[in-house]
Protein backbone atom coordinates (compact mmCIF):
# COMPACT_ATOMS: atom_id res chain seq x y z
CA UNK A 1 0.00 0.00 0.00
CA UNK A 2 2.86 2.24 0.96
CA UNK A 3 4.57 1.39 -2.31
CA UNK A 4 1.41 2.26 -4.27
CA UNK A 5 1.14 5.53 -2.35
CA UNK A 6 4.77 6.37 -3.25
CA UNK A 7 4.16 5.58 -6.92
CA UNK A 8 1.01 7.72 -6.95
CA UNK A 9 2.81 10.59 -5.20
CA UNK A 10 5.71 10.37 -7.67
CA UNK A 11 3.29 10.24 -10.59
CA UNK A 12 1.42 13.28 -9.23
CA UNK A 13 4.67 15.24 -8.92
CA UNK A 14 5.67 14.30 -12.47
CA UNK A 15 2.23 15.26 -13.83
CA UNK A 16 2.28 18.55 -11.91
CA UNK A 17 5.78 19.30 -13.15
CA UNK A 18 4.72 18.51 -16.70
CA UNK A 19 1.60 20.67 -16.35
CA UNK A 20 3.60 23.55 -14.89
CA UNK A 21 6.16 23.24 -17.65
CA UNK A 22 3.36 23.13 -20.21
CA UNK A 23 1.82 26.18 -18.56
CA UNK A 24 5.08 28.08 -18.84
CA UNK A 25 5.40 27.08 -22.50
CA UNK A 26 1.79 28.12 -23.10
CA UNK A 27 2.42 31.46 -21.40
CA UNK A 28 5.53 31.95 -23.51
CA UNK A 29 3.59 31.12 -26.63
CA UNK A 30 0.86 33.55 -25.62
CA UNK A 31 3.48 36.22 -25.04
CA UNK A 32 5.03 35.65 -28.45
CA UNK A 33 1.66 35.48 -30.10
CA UNK A 34 0.59 38.85 -28.65
CA UNK A 35 -0.82 40.85 -31.54
CA UNK A 36 1.57 43.42 -32.96
CA UNK A 37 0.73 46.98 -31.93
CA UNK A 38 -0.99 48.91 -34.69
CA UNK A 39 1.33 51.57 -36.06
CA UNK A 40 -0.29 54.81 -37.20
CA UNK A 41 0.42 55.62 -40.83
CA UNK A 42 2.65 58.57 -41.53
CA UNK A 43 0.75 61.82 -42.02
CA UNK A 44 -1.02 62.18 -45.35
CA UNK A 45 0.16 65.78 -45.72
CA UNK A 46 3.24 67.59 -44.49
CA UNK A 47 1.32 70.30 -42.67
CA UNK A 48 -2.10 70.74 -41.07
CA UNK A 49 -2.65 73.51 -43.60
CA UNK A 50 -2.95 73.22 -47.38
CA UNK A 51 -3.67 76.55 -49.14
CA UNK A 52 -6.57 77.80 -47.00
CA UNK A 53 -7.84 74.32 -46.17
CA UNK A 54 -7.18 72.09 -43.20
CA UNK A 55 -5.72 68.63 -43.65
CA UNK A 56 -5.97 65.69 -41.27
CA UNK A 57 -2.33 66.17 -40.29
CA UNK A 58 -1.94 67.06 -36.64
CA UNK A 59 1.32 67.89 -34.93
CA UNK A 60 2.24 65.94 -31.76
CA UNK A 61 0.97 67.28 -28.43
CA UNK A 62 2.57 70.44 -27.04
CA UNK A 63 3.56 71.70 -30.47
CA UNK A 64 2.96 75.33 -31.40
CA UNK A 65 2.53 76.19 -35.06
CA UNK A 66 2.79 79.72 -36.40
CA UNK A 67 1.05 80.36 -39.71
CA UNK A 68 1.43 83.21 -42.19
CA UNK A 69 -0.97 83.12 -45.15
CA UNK A 70 -0.87 85.62 -47.97
CA UNK A 71 -3.01 86.10 -51.08
CA UNK A 72 -2.27 88.83 -53.59
CA UNK A 73 -4.85 90.38 -55.93
CA UNK A 74 -6.02 88.72 -59.15
CA UNK A 75 -3.53 88.59 -62.01
CA UNK A 76 -5.94 89.87 -64.68
CA UNK A 77 -4.47 93.40 -64.77
CA UNK A 78 -1.15 92.04 -65.98
CA UNK A 79 1.89 94.27 -65.58
CA UNK A 80 -0.26 97.22 -64.46
CA UNK A 81 -0.21 95.86 -60.91
CA UNK A 82 2.52 93.26 -61.50
CA UNK A 83 0.09 90.37 -61.81
CA UNK A 84 -1.72 91.29 -58.60
CA UNK A 85 1.37 91.63 -56.41
CA UNK A 86 0.81 95.40 -56.08
CA UNK A 87 -2.94 94.99 -55.68
CA UNK A 88 -4.63 94.88 -52.24
CA UNK A 89 -3.76 91.56 -50.66
CA UNK A 90 -5.27 89.45 -47.94
CA UNK A 91 -3.15 88.26 -45.03
CA UNK A 92 -3.80 85.99 -42.09
CA UNK A 93 -1.60 85.42 -39.05
CA UNK A 94 -2.45 82.36 -36.99
CA UNK A 95 -1.26 80.25 -34.10
CA UNK A 96 -2.21 76.59 -33.62
CA UNK A 97 -1.43 74.54 -30.55
CA UNK A 98 -1.73 70.77 -30.23
CA UNK A 99 -3.17 70.01 -26.81
CA UNK A 100 -3.21 66.27 -27.47
CA UNK A 101 -1.83 64.18 -30.28
CA UNK A 102 -5.30 64.25 -31.81
CA UNK A 103 -6.61 67.66 -30.72
CA UNK A 104 -5.55 71.08 -31.95
CA UNK A 105 -6.90 74.55 -31.18
CA UNK A 106 -6.00 77.71 -33.04
CA UNK A 107 -6.61 81.42 -33.29
CA UNK A 108 -6.01 83.83 -36.13
CA UNK A 109 -6.62 87.27 -37.53
CA UNK A 110 -7.25 88.11 -41.18
CA UNK A 111 -7.00 91.44 -42.97
CA UNK A 112 -10.09 91.32 -45.21
CA UNK A 113 -13.31 92.01 -43.26
CA UNK A 114 -11.16 92.11 -40.09
CA UNK A 115 -12.00 88.46 -39.53
CA UNK A 116 -10.92 86.94 -36.25
CA UNK A 117 -11.13 83.18 -35.91
CA UNK A 118 -11.01 80.31 -33.50
CA UNK A 119 -10.33 76.83 -34.86
CA UNK A 120 -10.59 73.33 -33.46
CA UNK A 121 -9.48 70.13 -35.16
CA UNK A 122 -9.96 66.68 -33.68
CA UNK A 123 -8.80 63.43 -35.23
CA UNK A 124 -11.45 60.78 -34.72
CA UNK A 125 -9.69 58.01 -36.63
CA UNK A 126 -6.06 57.53 -37.56
CA UNK A 127 -5.03 55.52 -40.62
CA UNK A 128 -2.83 52.59 -39.68
CA UNK A 129 0.04 51.03 -41.62
CA UNK A 130 -1.63 47.66 -41.57
CA UNK A 131 -4.67 49.23 -43.27
CA UNK A 132 -6.92 47.97 -40.50
CA UNK A 133 -8.07 51.60 -40.43
CA UNK A 134 -7.69 52.73 -44.06
CA UNK A 135 -8.32 56.46 -43.60
CA UNK A 136 -7.76 59.30 -41.17
CA UNK A 137 -10.90 61.20 -40.21
CA UNK A 138 -10.88 64.66 -38.65
CA UNK A 139 -13.58 66.99 -37.44
CA UNK A 140 -12.77 70.60 -38.13
CA UNK A 141 -14.56 73.73 -36.94
CA UNK A 142 -13.76 77.37 -37.68
CA UNK A 143 -15.65 80.10 -35.85
CA UNK A 144 -15.22 83.47 -37.53
CA UNK A 145 -15.90 86.85 -35.97
CA UNK A 146 -16.23 89.83 -38.31
CA UNK A 147 -14.68 92.78 -36.47
CA UNK A 148 -15.77 95.57 -38.82
CA UNK A 149 -17.75 98.58 -37.57
CA UNK A 150 -21.26 98.00 -36.19
CA UNK A 151 -22.83 99.91 -39.13
CA UNK A 152 -21.66 97.19 -41.53
CA UNK A 153 -24.31 94.87 -40.12
CA UNK A 154 -27.35 97.08 -40.81
CA UNK A 155 -29.84 98.93 -38.63
CA UNK A 156 -30.62 96.31 -35.99
CA UNK A 157 -27.09 95.43 -35.02
CA UNK A 158 -26.46 92.55 -32.65
CA UNK A 159 -23.08 91.07 -31.82
CA UNK A 160 -24.24 87.68 -33.10
CA UNK A 161 -24.42 89.15 -36.63
CA UNK A 162 -20.65 89.09 -36.67
CA UNK A 163 -20.44 85.34 -36.28
CA UNK A 164 -19.95 82.76 -39.01
CA UNK A 165 -19.20 79.07 -38.79
CA UNK A 166 -17.56 76.41 -40.90
CA UNK A 167 -17.83 72.74 -40.03
CA UNK A 168 -16.09 70.00 -41.98
CA UNK A 169 -15.48 66.29 -41.85
CA UNK A 170 -12.10 65.59 -43.45
CA UNK A 171 -11.30 62.10 -44.70
CA UNK A 172 -7.78 61.49 -45.95
CA UNK A 173 -5.71 58.58 -47.09
CA UNK A 174 -1.98 58.30 -47.57
CA UNK A 175 -1.87 55.84 -50.46
CA UNK A 176 1.91 55.62 -50.51
CA UNK A 177 4.94 57.80 -49.84
CA UNK A 178 4.18 59.76 -52.97
CA UNK A 179 0.42 60.16 -53.18
CA UNK A 180 -2.18 61.35 -50.65
CA UNK A 181 -5.75 62.44 -51.14
CA UNK A 182 -8.49 63.88 -48.97
CA UNK A 183 -12.17 64.64 -49.42
CA UNK A 184 -14.12 66.88 -47.09
CA UNK A 185 -17.82 67.70 -47.05
CA UNK A 186 -18.49 70.93 -45.20
CA UNK A 187 -21.26 73.20 -43.95
CA UNK A 188 -20.98 76.99 -43.75
CA UNK A 189 -23.33 79.27 -41.85
CA UNK A 190 -23.24 83.07 -41.68
CA UNK A 191 -25.47 84.73 -39.09
CA UNK A 192 -25.62 87.81 -41.27
CA UNK A 193 -25.34 88.04 -45.05
CA UNK A 194 -26.42 90.31 -47.89
CA UNK A 195 -30.09 89.83 -48.72
CA UNK A 196 -29.20 88.02 -51.98
CA UNK A 197 -26.95 85.45 -50.30
CA UNK A 198 -28.15 82.39 -48.37
CA UNK A 199 -27.10 82.02 -44.76
CA UNK A 200 -26.24 78.34 -45.21
CA UNK A 201 -24.19 76.52 -47.80
CA UNK A 202 -23.02 72.95 -48.15
CA UNK A 203 -19.69 72.44 -49.85
CA UNK A 204 -17.48 69.65 -51.03
CA UNK A 205 -13.70 69.99 -50.90
CA UNK A 206 -10.83 67.83 -51.99
CA UNK A 207 -7.07 68.07 -51.79
CA UNK A 208 -4.22 65.99 -53.10
CA UNK A 209 -0.48 65.76 -52.95
CA UNK A 210 2.06 64.23 -55.28
CA UNK A 211 5.45 64.16 -53.63
CA UNK A 212 8.21 64.23 -56.24
CA UNK A 213 11.25 64.64 -53.99
CA UNK A 214 11.89 64.12 -50.27
CA UNK A 215 10.93 67.71 -49.53
CA UNK A 216 8.91 68.91 -52.53
CA UNK A 217 5.36 68.19 -53.62
CA UNK A 218 2.83 69.25 -56.18
CA UNK A 219 -0.31 70.18 -54.25
CA UNK A 220 -3.83 70.69 -55.51
CA UNK A 221 -7.10 71.52 -53.83
CA UNK A 222 -10.60 72.77 -54.52
CA UNK A 223 -13.69 73.85 -52.60
CA UNK A 224 -16.96 73.51 -54.47
CA UNK A 225 -19.91 75.46 -52.99
CA UNK A 226 -23.08 73.53 -53.78
CA UNK A 227 -26.28 75.36 -54.72
CA UNK A 228 -28.90 73.14 -53.11
CA UNK A 229 -32.40 74.47 -53.64
CA UNK A 230 -33.75 72.56 -50.64
CA UNK A 231 -31.78 74.67 -48.15
CA UNK A 232 -31.94 77.93 -50.10
CA UNK A 233 -33.94 80.89 -48.79
CA UNK A 234 -34.60 82.07 -52.35
CA UNK A 235 -36.75 80.79 -55.17
CA UNK A 236 -35.27 78.62 -57.91
CA UNK A 237 -35.84 81.39 -60.46
CA UNK A 238 -33.96 83.87 -58.27
CA UNK A 239 -31.07 81.46 -57.79
CA UNK A 240 -30.94 80.69 -61.52
CA UNK A 241 -30.67 84.41 -62.29
CA UNK A 242 -28.12 85.18 -59.53
CA UNK A 243 -24.39 85.10 -60.17
CA UNK A 244 -23.27 81.72 -58.81
CA UNK A 245 -20.46 81.39 -56.26
CA UNK A 246 -17.34 80.04 -57.93
CA UNK A 247 -15.22 77.14 -56.72
CA UNK A 248 -11.98 78.01 -55.00
CA UNK A 249 -9.37 76.08 -56.99
CA UNK A 250 -5.74 75.99 -55.90
CA UNK A 251 -2.63 74.42 -57.39
CA UNK A 252 0.90 74.91 -56.19
CA UNK A 253 4.24 73.78 -54.91
CA UNK A 254 5.06 72.72 -51.36
CA UNK A 255 8.45 72.52 -49.68
CA UNK A 256 8.52 70.95 -46.24
CA UNK A 257 11.48 70.93 -43.90
CA UNK A 258 11.80 69.69 -40.36
CA UNK A 259 10.06 72.70 -38.87
CA UNK A 260 8.63 74.62 -41.84
CA UNK A 261 6.19 74.14 -44.67
CA UNK A 262 6.10 76.61 -47.56
CA UNK A 263 3.36 76.80 -50.16
CA UNK A 264 3.59 78.89 -53.32
CA UNK A 265 0.46 78.54 -55.40
CA UNK A 266 -2.18 79.86 -57.75
CA UNK A 267 -5.71 80.16 -56.37
CA UNK A 268 -9.04 81.74 -57.23
CA UNK A 269 -10.52 82.62 -53.83
CA UNK A 270 -9.03 85.66 -52.13
CA UNK A 271 -10.52 84.76 -48.78
CA UNK A 272 -8.34 82.87 -46.34
CA UNK A 273 -10.85 81.36 -43.94
CA UNK A 274 -12.64 78.50 -45.74
CA UNK A 275 -16.11 79.93 -45.09
CA UNK A 276 -15.17 83.16 -46.89
CA UNK A 277 -14.24 81.30 -50.06
CA UNK A 278 -17.20 78.95 -49.94
CA UNK A 279 -19.78 81.65 -49.23
CA UNK A 280 -18.41 84.67 -51.08
CA UNK A 281 -15.90 83.74 -53.82
CA UNK A 282 -16.75 85.12 -57.27
CA UNK A 283 -13.31 84.76 -58.86
CA UNK A 284 -13.35 82.19 -61.65
CA UNK A 285 -10.09 80.24 -61.88
CA UNK A 286 -10.70 79.71 -65.61
CA UNK A 287 -11.73 83.29 -66.39
CA UNK A 288 -9.21 85.88 -65.19
CA UNK A 289 -9.75 85.01 -61.55
CA UNK A 290 -6.34 83.61 -60.65
CA UNK A 291 -4.15 85.08 -57.93
CA UNK A 292 -0.82 84.23 -56.34
CA UNK A 293 -0.80 82.90 -52.78
CA UNK A 294 1.81 81.79 -50.32
CA UNK A 295 1.87 80.18 -46.89
CA UNK A 296 4.62 79.75 -44.33
CA UNK A 297 4.29 77.57 -41.23
CA UNK A 298 6.78 77.19 -38.42
CA UNK A 299 6.72 74.60 -35.62
CA UNK A 300 8.02 74.74 -32.07
CA UNK A 301 7.93 71.68 -29.84
CA UNK A 302 7.72 71.96 -26.06
CA UNK B 1 53.45 109.34 -41.10
CA UNK B 2 50.57 108.68 -43.46
CA UNK B 3 52.18 105.42 -44.56
CA UNK B 4 52.70 104.19 -41.00
CA UNK B 5 49.06 104.98 -40.16
CA UNK B 6 47.97 103.00 -43.18
CA UNK B 7 50.22 100.12 -42.10
CA UNK B 8 48.77 100.16 -38.58
CA UNK B 9 45.24 100.19 -40.01
CA UNK B 10 45.97 97.23 -42.29
CA UNK B 11 47.68 95.34 -39.46
CA UNK B 12 44.77 96.02 -37.08
CA UNK B 13 42.25 94.86 -39.69
CA UNK B 14 44.27 91.68 -40.25
CA UNK B 15 44.43 90.97 -36.49
CA UNK B 16 40.68 91.61 -36.13
CA UNK B 17 39.97 89.31 -39.09
CA UNK B 18 42.08 86.54 -37.52
CA UNK B 19 40.39 86.95 -34.11
CA UNK B 20 36.94 86.76 -35.72
CA UNK B 21 37.94 83.68 -37.69
CA UNK B 22 39.42 81.95 -34.66
CA UNK B 23 36.23 82.73 -32.74
CA UNK B 24 34.16 81.22 -35.57
CA UNK B 25 36.07 77.94 -35.78
CA UNK B 26 33.69 75.13 -34.93
CA UNK B 27 34.56 72.98 -31.97
CA UNK B 28 33.99 69.23 -31.98
CA UNK B 29 31.04 68.29 -29.82
CA UNK B 30 32.94 66.24 -27.24
CA UNK B 31 32.04 62.74 -26.07
CA UNK B 32 28.37 61.89 -25.65
CA UNK B 33 27.12 60.63 -22.32
CA UNK B 34 24.66 58.04 -23.60
CA UNK B 35 22.50 56.46 -20.84
CA UNK B 36 22.77 52.68 -20.54
CA UNK B 37 19.10 52.33 -21.46
CA UNK B 38 19.83 53.70 -24.92
CA UNK B 39 23.21 52.01 -25.36
CA UNK B 40 21.61 48.60 -25.13
CA UNK B 41 18.64 49.46 -27.36
CA UNK B 42 17.87 47.01 -30.10
CA UNK B 43 16.42 48.00 -33.43
CA UNK B 44 12.80 47.15 -34.13
CA UNK B 45 13.61 46.65 -37.82
CA UNK B 46 16.08 44.34 -39.45
CA UNK B 47 19.16 45.45 -41.36
CA UNK B 48 18.22 45.58 -45.03
CA UNK B 49 14.58 46.42 -44.31
CA UNK B 50 12.87 48.08 -47.28
CA UNK B 51 11.96 51.11 -45.15
CA UNK B 52 15.62 52.12 -44.78
CA UNK B 53 15.95 53.43 -48.31
CA UNK B 54 12.42 54.80 -48.48
CA UNK B 55 11.25 56.12 -45.11
CA UNK B 56 14.74 56.36 -43.59
CA UNK B 57 16.16 58.24 -46.54
CA UNK B 58 13.13 60.53 -46.83
CA UNK B 59 13.15 61.43 -43.13
CA UNK B 60 16.91 61.96 -43.18
CA UNK B 61 16.54 64.34 -46.11
CA UNK B 62 13.72 66.22 -44.42
CA UNK B 63 15.11 66.51 -40.89
CA UNK B 64 18.88 65.98 -41.02
CA UNK B 65 20.25 67.00 -44.42
CA UNK B 66 20.13 70.76 -43.89
CA UNK B 67 22.92 70.49 -41.27
CA UNK B 68 24.51 67.09 -41.82
CA UNK B 69 24.56 67.21 -45.63
CA UNK B 70 23.22 64.76 -48.20
CA UNK B 71 26.10 62.34 -47.59
CA UNK B 72 26.41 62.92 -43.84
CA UNK B 73 29.69 64.78 -44.15
CA UNK B 74 28.47 67.61 -41.91
CA UNK B 75 28.43 70.06 -44.81
CA UNK B 76 24.73 70.99 -45.05
CA UNK B 77 23.80 74.64 -45.72
CA UNK B 78 23.03 75.33 -42.04
CA UNK B 79 26.21 73.66 -40.71
CA UNK B 80 28.44 76.70 -41.10
CA UNK B 81 26.28 78.72 -38.70
CA UNK B 82 26.60 76.21 -35.85
CA UNK B 83 29.08 76.55 -33.00
CA UNK B 84 29.62 72.81 -32.92
CA UNK B 85 30.88 70.67 -35.78
CA UNK B 86 28.23 68.32 -37.17
CA UNK B 87 30.66 65.41 -37.41
CA UNK B 88 31.09 63.00 -40.28
CA UNK B 89 28.64 60.08 -40.52
CA UNK B 90 30.81 58.39 -43.14
CA UNK B 91 33.79 58.16 -40.76
CA UNK B 92 34.99 54.98 -39.06
CA UNK B 93 34.61 56.56 -35.61
CA UNK B 94 30.95 57.35 -36.19
CA UNK B 95 30.13 54.01 -37.77
CA UNK B 96 31.91 52.11 -34.95
CA UNK B 97 29.28 53.27 -32.48
CA UNK B 98 26.47 51.00 -31.34
CA UNK B 99 23.04 51.47 -32.90
CA UNK B 100 21.71 52.68 -29.53
CA UNK B 101 24.40 55.38 -29.34
CA UNK B 102 23.42 56.71 -32.76
CA UNK B 103 19.73 56.50 -31.82
CA UNK B 104 20.29 58.59 -28.67
CA UNK B 105 22.42 61.19 -30.42
CA UNK B 106 19.95 61.46 -33.30
CA UNK B 107 16.64 61.65 -31.47
CA UNK B 108 17.32 62.79 -27.90
CA UNK B 109 20.08 65.21 -28.84
CA UNK B 110 21.86 67.86 -26.78
CA UNK B 111 22.72 71.56 -27.11
CA UNK B 112 22.64 72.52 -30.80
CA UNK B 113 21.50 69.04 -31.85
CA UNK B 114 17.71 69.33 -31.38
CA UNK B 115 15.45 66.65 -29.99
CA UNK B 116 13.61 64.86 -32.80
CA UNK B 117 11.39 62.56 -30.75
CA UNK B 118 8.35 64.70 -31.59
CA UNK B 119 9.28 65.15 -35.23
CA UNK B 120 9.72 61.42 -35.90
CA UNK B 121 7.32 59.72 -33.55
CA UNK B 122 7.29 56.15 -34.85
CA UNK B 123 9.96 53.87 -33.36
CA UNK B 124 10.53 51.86 -36.53
CA UNK B 125 10.85 55.06 -38.57
CA UNK B 126 13.60 56.23 -36.20
CA UNK B 127 15.49 52.98 -36.69
CA UNK B 128 15.09 53.36 -40.45
CA UNK B 129 16.90 56.70 -40.14
CA UNK B 130 19.66 55.13 -37.99
CA UNK B 131 20.16 52.37 -40.55
CA UNK B 132 20.10 54.88 -43.39
CA UNK B 133 22.95 56.68 -41.63
CA UNK B 134 24.78 53.35 -41.65
CA UNK B 135 24.55 53.36 -45.46
CA UNK B 136 26.55 56.61 -45.54
CA UNK B 137 29.68 54.69 -44.49
CA UNK B 138 32.56 55.23 -46.91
Amino acid sequence: MNKLYKILRFSAIVVMALLMNHGIILAQEEATEEPAKERPARAAFESGLLFDAATTTLQPSKTLEMIIQHRFGTMNNGTEDLFGIWAPSNIRLGLNYSILNNLMVGIGTTKFNKMQDIQIKYNVLQQTRSNKIPVTVSLYEVIGIDARADETFGMNYKFSHRMNYFTQIIISRRFNDMFSLQVAPGFTHYNSTDSTVDHDRISFSFAGRVKFSPQSSLIIGADFPLQIQGISEHTKDFNDMAEPMKPNICIGYEVATSTHAFHLYLASGQGILPQENIMLNKNDFFDKGILIGLNITRLWSF
Amino acid sequence: MKNSMKLIAIFSAAVLFMIINVAMIQKPGGPWNVPAKYKSMKSTIKAGDASINSTGKELYNKHCKSCHGAKGLGDGPKAANLKTSCGDFSSKDFQAQADGDIYYQSFVGRDEMPNFEKKITDEADRWAVVYFMRTLKK
